[in-house]
């Protein structure tokens, strides 16, 4: 090896790659999701439609038919306010949890560590399963949680089968799934912040709240924006949970999107308007989803030029 | 040799009943055991030379989509017996109930040719139908070389055989001459009265006779008792809370869903006597309904009349006959009424269940699916079911003057043939047949629970709802 | 690091208690009830004394149970059997697919690399019923239904993504030097992928793998919608099973413990890569 010119294997082996590397190199797995686009554009052909399975005569192209008639129906205006009210509890307690536990456990100590490894066990389980835990825990007739609520003195509490109770159940349940989610992120956050600030503040006394407010929080703010926006896209397409507890009632308390439009497909085969429903669903997830990958590259960059 | 006997014998000769069985409902017949084994042989030899030949698909496999009921259970038991009968295989997916009808469109908009027959309702059909999902079974009936001789259609209770046939046309009448017979009808419920008899002996109250009696009754027995609640009836956010009790008093009124008007239909629940109906309806649940209300499905409304938790249920009459067997804890202090809501009405009108067998119109092997089907809704199985598993309500005249079948029911649910002789006559579907069922039924539902809720005044919410749904028929074309 | 009082230390306790407690009590709950009959889980007031008994694990695994409205034959086991083999499948065929494609995106700037990248990603945030309800209208002409490969070809709408942005994180941290090293020494554009650049990379694609497995596993809505009764996984068929049970409590906590022992001993087992797969690499400095 030694005995050969130093730059003749520079000639001999190219260095870069052929230029068809990269587009072989992808294209499997372009395909494959080609494959799923197909599907993805039919939808957008059907939410044109005037399309109910079981009135085939009548299927029609009616341009924004469908979306006009949602403009003005109240039931979409109640999907769409309850699948905000869900994201905004949702995100909002996950977060501030989340934060909380993490300040807790940020110093890296075996207890905290073991702590933070045992509370990934909730993310860990499939939500449609962490709904059926809940659903037994609150059941009326022997469910722990019904029983220490009655101990309270709050003796029928109704949990998912009443309507003012419903969405306080599911965020709860969602609540227990997603904040390791959040504490994961963000415990990782402040573990990889640099220490001189704070070791400046210490050194001059400066109070702890104003330490968290002007000094941990600013400098997490990335990590904060990054996790809530993940979540944010995740809530507001909420099915599992809500499917599995309650089908999306009682009444139409708990119709968030998903459910709706899967109802919409199933029970009144109305395959147009439940594509319709999806599609602005779409259209709100792709805008956050556009937020939350600039944001990340963002934040990918900073922790690459800190590293 | 009578009819009876003759199919008991045929029955066996197909295998569809055991020797036992068959000797014990020859010794009913008052047939010696010398004549049984007489008409035995020649039944068998009958049954081999007839003139339908039940193997011709032999060999081939067919599989069943089912709901998680006592019906699919009595068929299952006696399954062994078809596959000998027809040298068909059987194989079969069960599904519980809140979770089967989205099953059943799942695989049949997907077109899957996965299951050859299925279990349905009537409200389904008229999505399923329309939508080519479902073959027109006079094909098959009116066929006498597909269908045994001795299958017998019209001995299925004609209400029934009406119920089960439309001819598409939204609004168009059921059982009409030009209608295409989308099922074939298993077993039936109709909604009348089952009570407590412990409870109303203890509160000193007779069974009501109308829907103002009813009201007062389930008041009283709520005050009284001390515990158990007067009146069940459903209310979950469903289509099933509109067919039981509801419908069939709101039928006694004369009132209607949808009106019919030169081919275009138009909402009718926002009429005088409608409201009504309804007020008198909310009230009832509100003083002496079950407290979550809005979530029950027949499951918790039978549950409760079994465990003792409520007095009375104006439900699906074969409810309140599976709560007075088993281990429920009031098993056996039921009774059972006819129960017709208008003061003025002679007779109870009850919407009626009925569940369904019905052909995938995707099924490679639909012959070998409509040998099951007749199978499954013979005379024989009907009887089989009847006597020997909580197969209620049968579908055929004939199963109905069984006096073993009558006997074994009389013993045990005191009232419960009256209440079902005395509503057979005026038992049928009183919805308006059209596709958009589920999305009326649906909304009509969330309006009895927003007036229930005391979210929106009765007549004001009722005004929205036809508001609302004669919107949705234009929309779809049908208003 | 700071001195704290007594007072903190105290309430730092009881938080990190009350925490602990609120996101275990429920798995040690169901887990308990798994070990229970009817009777003593129906007992008011809830005791903790009770004779542990297998009779619930028992009926499952043999799949006839016996409930209310009699005996009830369930495929509780083949479900279990379908979830492995779907997640297997599907995260084994993600990593081929996925792993070349991350490093295409990490190497080379080609044409439209990055809006494919972001569809890609992007796939990972669209509603899922978006193309499954339309997918089911002609999954039959496709010749899917009831199929496993119709349902681990969807399964990369979850797995694909994952492994796609983790694994292409892991790859650009990784100087292409030590490639080019290896290529002047006369090795082969494969063989430094394969000897040099997957191995550098072999954490990511672990976490990646790992992290993709789980969501597979948790995956409901797909086979909710795809999912014949013969191929449906655990997580569709503990739901259908729990309202056919009817009110076999125990039976239904045995159900759901099966059902999420499997990720929940590969979480604690793998949980530091897990970590840094759920962070997405984006918070490793």
């Amino acid at each position: 090896m030694t005995s050969q010119p130093i730059d003749e294997p520079i000639r001999v082996v190219d260095r870069r790659p052929v230029e068809w590397l990269p587009y072989l190199l992808s294209l499997p797995a372009l395909l494959v999701c080609i494959g799923i686009l197909i599907p993805f554009v039919t939808a957008l052909y059907y939410s044109a439609l005037r399309f109910r399975l079981n009135l085939p005569a009548l299927k029609g192209f009616i341009w924004f038919g469908n979306y006009i008639n949602l403009l003005y129906d109240a039931e979409f205006w109640n999907t769409v306010s309850i699948s905000l009210r869900y994201t905004a509890l949702t995100v909002g307690v996950e977060l501030v949890f989340g934060l909380i536990i993490a300040l807790l456990l940020q110093r890296q100590t075996r207890l905290n560590n073991l702590i933070s490894v045992l509370l990934l066990l909730p993310l860990m389980t499939a939500p449609a399963i962490a709904s059926l835990m809940w659903k037994l825990m609150t059941n009326p007739n022997f469910g722990i949680l019904s029983y220490l609520v009655s101990l309270a003195g709050v003796s029928d509490f109704g949990w998912a089968s009443s309507p003012s109770t419903a969405l306080f159940t599911v965020v709860l349940v969602d609540v227990w799934v997603y904040t390791p989610f959040m504490m994961v992120l963000l415990l990782a956050g402040l573990r990889s912040l640099p220490q001189q600030p704070f070791e400046a503040a210490a050194l001059d006394g400066v109070p702890r709240l104003f330490v968290f407010f002007r000094i941990t929080l600013p400098m997490l703010s990335p990590y904060i924006i990054t996790a809530s926006l993940f979540r944010l896209l995740d809530a507001i397409q909420q099915f599992d949970i809500v499917y599995a507890m309650t089908q999306g009632g009682p009444g139409n308390t708990l119709l968030v999107f998903q459910v709706r439009a899967y109802l919409e497909f199933y029970q009144y085969t109305n395959v147009g308007k439940s594509a319709a429903l999806l599609v602005v669903l779409w259209m709100i997830t792709y805008v956050l989803s556009h937020f939350f990958i600039k944001n990340w590259l963002r934040l990918r960059e900073r922790s690459h030029a800190s590293a | 040799m009578t009819d009876r006997i003759k199919a008991l014998f045929d029955a066996y000769a197909a295998g569809r009943v055991s020797r036992r069985d068959l000797m014990r409902g020859a010794a009913h017949l008052g047939v010696t055991a010398a004549t049984a084994n007489v008409l035995l042989g020649s039944s068998l030899v009958e049954a081999m030379a007839a003139d339908y030949d039940w193997q011709a698909q032999k060999g081939t496999a067919i599989k069943l989509l089912l709901n998680k009921h006592p019906y699919a259970d009595a068929m299952i038991a006696d399954i062994e017996n078809f596959k000998k009968l027809t040298g068909i295989d059987v194989s079969y997916d069960v599904f519980p109930e809140d979770v089967y009808f989205d099953k059943v469109t799942a695989a049949l908009s997907s077109k899957s040719d996965q299951y050859d027959a299925f279990m349905t309702g009537a409200y389904m059909t008229w999505t399923y139908g329309p939508a080519g999902w479902v073959v027109d079974l006079n094909e098959y009936i009116k066929d006498p070389k597909k269908t045994n001789p001795s299958f017998a259609w019209d001995d299925v209770l004609p209400g029934l055989r009406a119920s089960t046939a439309w001819n598409g046309v939204p609004g168009g009448e059921l059982g009409s001459a030009d209608a295409k017979q989308w099922c074939i009808p298993w077993g039936y419920e109709l909604n009348n009265l089952a009570y407590n008899r412990t409870m109303f002996d203890k509160a000193k109250v007779s069974v009501p006779k109308n829907l103002g009696e009813l009201k007062e009754t389930a008041a009283k027995l709520t005050k009284d008792l001390g515990g158990p609640y007067g009146i069940g009836v459903r209310g979950s956010r469903s289509w099933a809370t509109i067919h039981p009790g509801f419908l069939s008093g709101y039928a006694n009124f004369g009132e209607k869903d949808l009106t019919v008007n030169g081919g275009k239909l138009k909402a009718a629940m926002n009429s005088t006597g409608s409201k009504a109906f309804h007020q008198q309806w909310v009230d009832m649940i509100r003083e002496s309904g079950p407290k979550n209300w809005s979530t029950y499905t027949w499951y918790q409304v039978g549950a409760d009349l079994g465990a003792g938790a409520s007095a009375m249920i104006f439900d699906a009459d074969i409810l309140g006959y599976f709560e007075n067997g088993g281990d429920n804890k009031e098993k056996g202090n039921l009774g059972y009424a006819p129960f017709a809501a208008n003061p003025a009405a002679k007779a109870p009108t009850p919407n009626v269940w009925i569940w369904s067998l019905a052909m995938s119109s995707f099924s490679k092997k639909k012959d070998a699916a409509w040998k099951f089907m007749q199978w499954a809704t013979s005379l024989e199985h009907d009887l089989f079911g009847a006597r020997k598993m909580d197969f209620v309500n049968p579908v055929r005249a004939s199963v109905w003057k069984d006096s073993e079948f009558r006997d074994r029911i009389a013993k045990s649910y005191p009232g419960y043939l009256e209440q079902h002789d005395v509503s057979a006559p005026g038992a049928k579907i009183y919805f308006t047949a059209q596709p958009l069922f589920f999305d009326v039924t649906t909304q009509w539902a969330e309006t009895l629970q927003k007036m229930v809720a005391k979210e929106v005044q009765v007549s004001e919410g009722l005004d929205q709802l036809a508001a609302s749904i004669d919107k949705q028929l234009r929309e779809a074309g049908l208003g | 690091m700071e001195r704290s009082s007594i007072i903190e230390r105290v309430l730092r306790a009881v938080l990190l208690t009350l925490i602990v407690i609120f996101f275990l009590f429920p798995i040690v709950w169901i887990l308990l009830m798994s070990f229970q009959t009817n009777e003593q889980i129906l007992r008011i007031p809830p005791s903790l004394s009770f004779v542990p008994t297998l009779e619930n694990y028992k009926a499952l695994i043999s799949g006839h149970l016996l409930t209310s409205a009699g005996s009830l034959d369930i495929a509780f086991m083949r479900n279990l059997g379908n979830s492995v083999l779907l997640s297997t499948c599907a995260v084994v065929l993600a990593l081929i697919l996925g792993v070349p494609a991350a490093y295409a995106f990490a190497r080379f700037k080609f044409w439209l690399s990055e809006d494919i990248a972001f569809t890609l990603l992007s796939f990972r945030f669209a509603p899922p019923l978006l193309v499954l309800l339309p997918l089911s209208l002609y999954f039959q002409d496709l010749g899917l239904v009831d199929t496993y490969v119709g349902l681990i070809w969807v399964y990369q709408l979850i797995a694909l993504p994952l492994i796609l942005w983790i694994v292409r994180g892991y790859f650009e941290d990784i100087s292409p030097d030590i490639e080019n090293a290896y290529r002047i020494a006369g090795h082969s554009w494969l063989r430094t992928f394969f000897k040099i650049a997957v191995p550098l990379a072999g954490p990511g694609i672990a976490a990646a793998g790992l992290l993709s497995f789980i969501f597979c596993w948790n995956n409901f809505v797909f086979a909710l919608v795809l999912a014949s009764a013969d191929k449906q996984p655990v997580t569709v068929g503990a739901l259908a099973f729990v309202t056919a049970s009817g009110i076999q409590y125990g039976q239904v906590a045995a159900a759901i413990v099966l059902s999420v022992t499997p990720t929940l001993l590969l979480a604690l087992y793998a949980q530091r890569w897990l970590v840094e797969g759920l962070s997405l690499g984006a918070v490793k400095g």
